[in-house]
């Protein structure tokens, strides 16, 4: 077996066949899932760096793998270039680092639990990771389906709402795959393949960009993933689900399935389709890109009106959802390249102030934004990490935050959308607000002392109160810290890594 | 909302009629559906696996690997409601079963035996007349069990020679469980087929797919590329060995849909607590 040939599979594998172990683990002795699950999603990710290593070095920066050995149209066949790479080694790396942190929150949440919490854990994380690596059209509905079935069930393993969020969840998740799969279907009809890269030489080939069929297929495709990103105005599902979701379910899933989503779009326009195609005849580019200030909006000054950390967090989602549709629909390069750096960016962001809004609750048991008083001197650890992350979120260099809105703002001049750029620039001033009100509190007021136990009410908090520094355990400190230093890398090397993703944005061939 | 819901439905009806205008004919021999990858699978599958179904040889070899996912998605689909609905403290998360069991009664109300009425007692004493075992319905299904089990078995093994399958007759040996539990009532069928074997099966049913892919790996072919298995099943060439491997991967599939279906119904019949089904 030659293993670099191998390590896009093995990438799949390991948490796939880790699901499995954990599973059968789970049934014996509970306690072994948590190194198991740390132990498999860590040799995805090294299975992960060696495939990015093998695309930078491949001639062409594109390696295929087929399944079973079969030629790519009859067969199924991965198919990493400059775009998913990346993306693909992101996905990992997140569900590593959840998956370390992952230790205390997943014990007090989903008590007894373990063993089916952590099954589902890495089959969501091959279902994304799976999204990511497909070059099949059918394959990617079929991880779409795997990764939607365990964030519901994970979802609603939470308390109290959970399963009612849930359940909208399930039900606008599922019209969402329903319409990608009658989108990849009208496709069918009219090329008679599934494979993407064929399909664009067909449509290609047979002219068939100005059929009607073809036309509808791609709105469905594109009305499917909006839904499953929480596109406004499709988003109504998204904060419930990732508020009352366990912490360690909102810190995988709003990482990651908002942000492949929005792959999935960009693979779908511009692989599949042209950008000739997408923006002549499609929906109205710039009627999306308004679509996608009116998120921004929607996102930045709900999440302002919250007092509940995650709830604002999950609206930001939101937000940052529009800047990334947005970028991609300007019809420019610049804006692609920054909504492709947004993907990978965004992905660290928001895992990072998910990380870090856990581990305040771990210690606070709370998500009010009162909890947060004086925190720098309780935890400045998690504090310091947060800061980073709202940094970034503001656009403040060198985190990467910055680099990639400086794409964005710049693909906006460049198409003369000034829209977008004001509605960006507001998003981000709303953003400074958001976070500086959070921050200031916590380093400025006194810590809040613990109301009398068994008082209810909005602002109850019954933590027990200890003297001094009060920090998390390191199993959260780590992955938190790592995701912060890794915005930071990130943003200190935009440079190499804009370039690599600048080769797929130059292959899509924009006027 | 009811307005802007009705609109959107009218608006994607419209789009759905637009786009059938625009399709080939039906059943026509020259449409891209019908005359691109379908050609070559029907004219070539025998040489390539050796298997007359071709259905099967699509479904078990030329995308196996969407096989393998759609199984470990009945999978997650047994793990997600049993994580759901399975009680392990005895309090179960649905609340509202629990509130339907109390019949609309608050907690305090049920405490005190208030707000019981006739209605009440008519059902309970239907339920009380539905759980009583049934001789006719149990000998029924004592003589049609193993027919049924059988059938099943003949639909997993000649899946690839004729219509069937993993999925069919895992469908098939779920039902006879369910039948079983159905009428000898669930805690019976629980002392047989107990939930943590059932469990165990449906993880075994994927890692058998999934083995019979590593195995190739570990020949040096890709995933699922089952014609190195030659050197593993005794006197077969490189095609008969898509074939046989095609059989023990349909079994895997057999396995984890029986179970995962057994447990989903075990779970939302009983409301996650696995003692009185319905």
């Amino acid at each position: 077996m030659d293993i670099v040939q191998q390590a896009p599979i093995l990438m799949i594998l390991c948490p796939f066949l880790g699901a499995f172990a954990v599973s059968l683990a789970g049934l014996i002795q509970r306690r072994w899932c948590y190194p198991l699950t740390v132990l498999f999603t860590a040799g995805s990710a090294y299975a992960g760096l060696g495939t990015l290593i093998q695309v930078l070095r491949t001639e062409g920066g594109v390696i295929r793998y087929r399944m079973g050995g079969w030629e790519p149209p009859f067969g199924i066949e991965f198919r990493l270039d400059a775009l998913n790479a990346a993306i693909a080694l992101m996905v990992v790396v997140v569900a590593l680092l959840v998956a370390i942190y992952s230790r205390q929150t997943v014990a007090s949440e989903t008590a007894g639990k373990e063993g089916h919490f952590y099954t589902l854990f890495l089959l969501l994380t091959v279902g994304v990771l799976g999204i990511s690596m497909t070059g099949d059209a059918f394959n990617l509905y079929v991880f779409l389906e795997i990764s939607s079935l365990s964030s519901y069930a994970l979802i609603a393993m939470g308390r109290g709402r959970a399963a009612f969020s849930c359940f909208n969840y399930i039900i606008m998740g599922t019209i969402g795959a329903s319409f990608y799969l009658l989108g990849v279907g009208y496709l069918y009809i009219k090329t008679g393949s599934l494979n993407m890269t064929d399909i664009a030489r067909i449509l290609q080939e047979h002219g068939l960009y100005s059929s009607n069929s073809v036309r509808i297929g791609f709105l469905f495709i594109l009305i499917g993933v909006w839904i499953k990103m929480a596109f406004v105005p499709l988003h109504r599902w998204l904060p419930n689900a990732y508020t009352f979701a366990p912490s360690t379910t909102s810190c995988l899933v709003a990482p990651l399935m908002t942000k492949v989503s929005i792959y999935v779009m960009i693979r779908i326009m511009f692989s599949v389709f042209n950008p000739e195609f997408v923006f002549g005849v499609g929906p109205r580019s710039d009627l999306v890109v308004w679509l996608a200030v009116i998120a921004m909006m929607v996102g930045s000054f709900y999440a302002l009106a919250k007092n509940k950390l995650k709830m604002m967090l999950a609206y930001l989602v939101i937000a940052e959802v529009g800047y990334m549709v947005g970028g991609a629909w300007l019809a420019n390069a610049t804006g692609l390249t920054g909504a492709i750096f947004h993907i990978l960016a965004d992905g660290l962001m928001t895992l990072a102030l998910f990380l870090a809004a856990g581990a305040i609750y771990y210690k606070r048991k709370s998500y009010n934004i009162v909890a947060t008083k004086g925190l720098f001197g309780k935890m400045p650890f998690t504090m310091g990490a947060f800061a980073i992350a709202a940094l970034s979120m503001i656009g403040i260099p060198p985190t990467c935050g910055f680099f990639s809105k400086w794409y964005l703002i710049s693909g906006g001049i460049e198409a003369g959308h000034w829209g977008f750029v004001v509605g960006l620039l507001t998003s981000s001033m709303v953003n400074a607000v958001l976070f500086f009100r959070i921050l200031e509190r916590a380093y400025f007021e006194k810590p809040e002392l613990p109301y009398e136990p068994g008082r209810q009410g909005k602002n109850a908090l019954n933590f027990v109160e200890r003297k001094g520094v009060d920090e998390a355990p390191l199993t959260m400190l780590a992955p938190l810290w790592a995701a912060s230093l890794g915005l930071v890398l990130l943003g200190v090397y935009s440079g190499v890594v804009i370039d690599f993703i600048s080769r797929y944005v130059n292959s899509v061939g924009f006027q | 909302m009811k307005t802007i819901g009705l609109l959107s439905v009218l608006f994607t009806g419209i789009l759905l009629m637009i786009a059938v205008v625009d399709f080939p004919d039906w059943g026509d021999p020259h449409s891209p559906a019908n005359s691109y990858l379908s050609t070559h699978y029907i004219e070539d599958v025998e040489e390539e696996t050796a298997v007359p179904n071709m259905v099967t040889a699509v479904l078990a070899d030329y995308r196996a690997f969407d096989t393998m996912l759609e199984t470990s998605v009945v999978f997650v689909a047994g793990i997600a409601i049993f994580a759901i609905l399975r009680s392990i403290d005895g309090t179960s998360l649905a609340g509202t079963t629990r509130r339907l069991q109390r019949r609309g009664r608050s907690k305090k109300e049920k405490r005190k035996g208030q707000g019981r009425n006739r209605r009440d007692e008519m059902v309970a004493a239907a339920e009380r007349e539905a759980a009583k075992p049934d001789l006719i319905v149990q000998t029924t299904v004592r003589l049609l069990m193993p027919t049924i089990q059988l059938f099943a078995l003949y639909v997993i093994a000649h899946g690839h020679h004729s219509p069937g399958g993993g999925f069919q007759g895992g469908v098939i040996l779920a039902a006879g469980l369910i039948l079983v539990a159905m009428s000898f009532g669930l805690e019976n069928t629980l002392a047989q087929v107990p939930e943590k074997l059932s469990l165990q099966l449906g993880n075994l049913g994927v890692l058998i797919f999934a083995g019979t892919g590593v195995l190739c790996l570990l020949l040096g072919a890709n995933f699922l590329d089952y014609h190195v298995l030659a050197a593993i099943y005794p006197a077969t060439d490189e095609i008969m060995a898509r074939s046989h491997s095609m059989l023990v991967v349909e079994i895997g599939v057999g396995f984890t849909v029986m179970s995962m279906l057994y447990l989903i119904y075990a779970n939302l019949s009983s409301h996650g607590d696995l003692k009185k089904g319905l």
